[in-house]
């Protein structure tokens, strides 16, 4: 349906996005997953036609679109990381403005506002004011707007960014139902990889504008079948502790946490007993020593050596 | 799709009592407080406006008097001779005009007199802090007293040249030398009709009169100045508003989610300036009802006025896309906020918001022609002067142009595709 072909920008000396390329079926919901700055928000401003690149190609349906986005934007629906709502407007007042930019008037605009505040939960709060919406109702209308003219693809760009879990569960779920119900395809960015982990069928991961890995879940976590991560948790840590850790050769890579480390080593090698001496040894109280199942953060500390949030 | 978007703006203004406040409540205080603070200065009441008239005289008048005298020695009755050599003092029309008009001490206190050398003349023209040149030619009196004595067929004029930059001192002194005029034309027909002269008694309070324009057509009243200077000022403010409401869409992304509606960005520009032009429009018609409802300001041509408005709101729109233009290329709220804080005080300054400019530097009066608030405020003025369409039209030809540079200055500056993010 769509495709990024080797899709570069470079802003001056920065460049924010180097020669990405990656696809995305009608149906699918693909993550795209990186830290802050890793040149998400860029990608999807090129894919949206909202940006030039400076290099490279955006195709629709084997069409260039970057001469003329008309047809893509058409098919397109865009939920911005920013609250992109006039917040001295009500949700209603939102909806129809936005709908009837996408040219829809009449009975067919008042029936797809109905649905859509159906949607997203804010049928009887569609009279009030955007300015007296918490955060995640702000964030469902967000995503309500984007919803309007049915389109064929959704972009998110980190659409749960400051809000409470039962929002951010909600949005999840909305994601589900739309994808389900209406194949909606959806392209969802984000740097919280459970969300990724929970939503998406196929995962780009980038860092510093590079595409690090790509591919199902499981084909994104096999990157990580010659190690095995351990999950230490104890009543407090010390330097010495962490330390010894660090500067043991078996250890490939180690998260330090408040009251947990997370230690990388290669899948054959096997240092719990040692762990639990040289606990006794720091005179900690370990309270589990467990090994993870590999996770998307896990696969993103292998590759950069830093965990998603840093 | 334009309609939307300025219905949009409108919505938001209305939800923003704050802004309102600063739209049409200040303006409208600011009115009642500088046309009711300075009413009696701008009606003439305060003497703290002082003009400065020149008088020059090209011959002696006693002389001129000794001399018409002389010649009436052979042709008129010694009596009646008689009662006209006793009456000398009665017989020296511009003495009286310098010494008991001018010289009254009412008068002195806004009126400076400063008697001239003819050869000063040249001179004297070239000195802007004149308000006012009397030149009495050779021969006046003489050629006067054959006119109402003798009943010769001759004409003798005063010259009086107004400075036109001293608007209210030019009038006061245009005021007096008419009354002087009129009293003394009645004098001559008193005289010829042998009437009683105890009607010739100078009004007092009438030689002070009452403050006309130049031009002689309807008064200016300070509620008038003041309701056209403070209207035309704070429109301005409209342009900011809008400007920095359009870059926050610019920067919360929903100029993003316009364009990727299909929206182009040309109908969203359009947009800008039709809102910057209608709510100014909205807003000047606000505030003008405002002070024809509180302070009776009416407009004697009521075409003119809309044709005016019209224009001013036009300049109004070129402003505020010219503002939003500039604020996306720099993505920054600096611009509006310079504009609002700097740019309008000066402009204000210069087109005479604060004060009546016609009474300053020709060169100041000519620079705030040339701001939209101050070609506006001329307008204005010369309407409720009585002026018509004919006599403003350059000031609304200057509106029209103004408008149309700022949107082509703002059509250039508003950047492409990518060009900003």
């Amino acid at each position: 349906m769509i495709e990024l072909v080797e899709l570069t920008k470079k802003f001056k000396q920065i460049h924010a996005v180097k020669n990405v390329s990656m696809f995305i079926e009608k149906g699918e919901i693909v993550g795209l997953l990186g830290p802050n700055g890793a040149g998400k928000s860029t990608a999807i401003s090129m894919l949206s036609s909202l940006m030039e690149p400076t290099g490279g190609d955006v195709r629709y349906l084997n069409k260039s679109m970057l001469k003329n986005p008309a047809p893509l934007r058409k098919v397109t629906g865009m939920v911005p990381q920013e609250i992109a709502l006039y917040t001295e407007l009500t949700a209603e007042e939102n909806l129809r403005f936005f709908g009837r930019l996408y040219r829809l008037r009449g009975t067919e605009l008042n029936k797809k506002i109905d649905e859509v505040l159906e949607q997203i939960g804010l049928t009887d709060r569609r009279k009030e004011v955007v300015n007296k919406f918490s955060g995640g109702m702000k964030r469902r209308l967000n995503i309500g707007v984007a919803m309007l003219h049915d389109p064929e693809l959704l972009i998110m760009d980190e659409p749960t960014v400051g809000i409470d879990p039962q929002s951010r569960n909600y949005i999840l779920e909305t994601v589900k139902r739309l994808n389900s119900e209406k194949q909606m395809t959806v392209l969802y960015t984000s740097h919280y990889m459970e969300e990724v982990e929970y939503l998406c069928d196929r995962i780009y991961i980038l860092d510093k504008g590079n595409l690090i890995a790509s591919g199902t879940q499981e084909q994104i976590k096999s990157i990580l079948s010659t190690e095995k991560t351990i999950l230490v948790q104890a009543n407090r840590l010390t330097d010495e502790f962490v330390n010894a850790i660090k500067t043991n050769p078996t250890v490939n890579r180690i998260i330090v946490g408040e009251m947990e480390i997370t230690i990388i080593v290669p899948k054959e090698v096997n240092i719990f007993s040692w762990l639990i001496k040289l606990a006794e040894e720091s005179g900690l109280e370990l309270s589990s020593v467990n090994i993870k199942t590999p996770t998307l953060e896990d696969v993103f500390l292998h590759l950069t050596g830093r965990a998603l949030r840093d | 799709m334009t309609w939307n978007i300025i219905k949009k703006q409108g919505l938001q203004l209305l939800r923003n009592p704050q802004q309102l406040l600063l739209l049409i409540g200040l303006p409208i205080i600011l009115i009642t407080i500088l046309g009711t603070a300075l009413s009696s200065w701008m009606n003439g009441e305060n003497p703290d406006i002082r003009a400065k008239v020149a008088f020059v005289e090209h011959s002696n008048e006693k002389e001129q008097v000794e001399q018409f005298i002389d010649g009436l020695k052979e042709t008129m009755p010694s009596g009646e001779l008689e009662s006209i050599s006793g009456n000398v003092e009665n017989l020296m029309v511009i003495d009286t005009l310098k010494n008991d008009i001018f010289g009254n001490e009412e008068i002195q206190e806004f009126v400076e007199l400063d008697i001239t050398n003819p050869s000063m003349l040249n001179q004297l023209k070239e000195d802007n802090t004149f308000t006012a040149i009397i030149e009495v030619p050779e021969n006046f009196t003489y050629n006067m007293l054959e006119k109402i004595i003798l009943d010769k067929n001759v004409e003798p004029s005063l010259s009086v040249l107004y400075n036109d930059t001293h608007q209210i001192g030019g009038s006061i002194v245009e005021s007096i030398v008419t009354q002087f005029q009129e009293q003394f034309t009645l004098s001559v027909f008193v005289n010829k009709n042998e009437l009683d002269q105890s009607v010739l008694q100078m009004d007092e309070d009438g030689i002070i009169g009452e403050v006309t324009t130049i031009n002689q057509k309807n008064s200016i009243t300070s509620k008038d100045y003041y309701s056209i200077g403070m209207a035309v000022m704070n429109v301005l403010f409209i342009a900011a508003t809008i400007g920095s409401m359009a870059l926050y869409e610019k920067k919360n992304l929903v100029f993003d989610r316009v364009i990727l509606a299909g929206v182009s960005r040309w109908v969203y520009f359009i947009g800008v300036f039709l809102s910057g032009a209608l709510f100014g429009f909205m807003q000047l018609m606000i505030i003008y009802l405002f002070a024809w409802i509180a302070f009776g300001v009416t407009w004697p041509n009521l075409l003119a006025f809309l044709v005016v408005t019209v224009f001013f709101s036009i300049a109004v729109g070129g402003v505020t896309v010219l503002l939003t233009a500039l604020s996306y290329r720099i993505n920054s709220e600096m611009i509006t906020n310079f504009f609002s804080s700097i740019i309008v005080t000066i402009m204000a300054f210069l087109g005479g918001s604060f004060y009546p400019i016609g009474d300053s530097l020709v060169v100041i009066r000519t620079m705030g022609n040339f701001t939209p608030n101050g070609a506006g405020m001329s307008a204005y003025l010369s309407i409720l002067r009585g002026d018509g369409l004919s006599e403003i039209s350059e000031h609304i030809l200057f509106l029209l142009i103004f408008a149309i540079t700022t949107i082509i200055v703002a059509a250039f500056s508003f950047p492409k595709r990518g060009a900003v993010k």
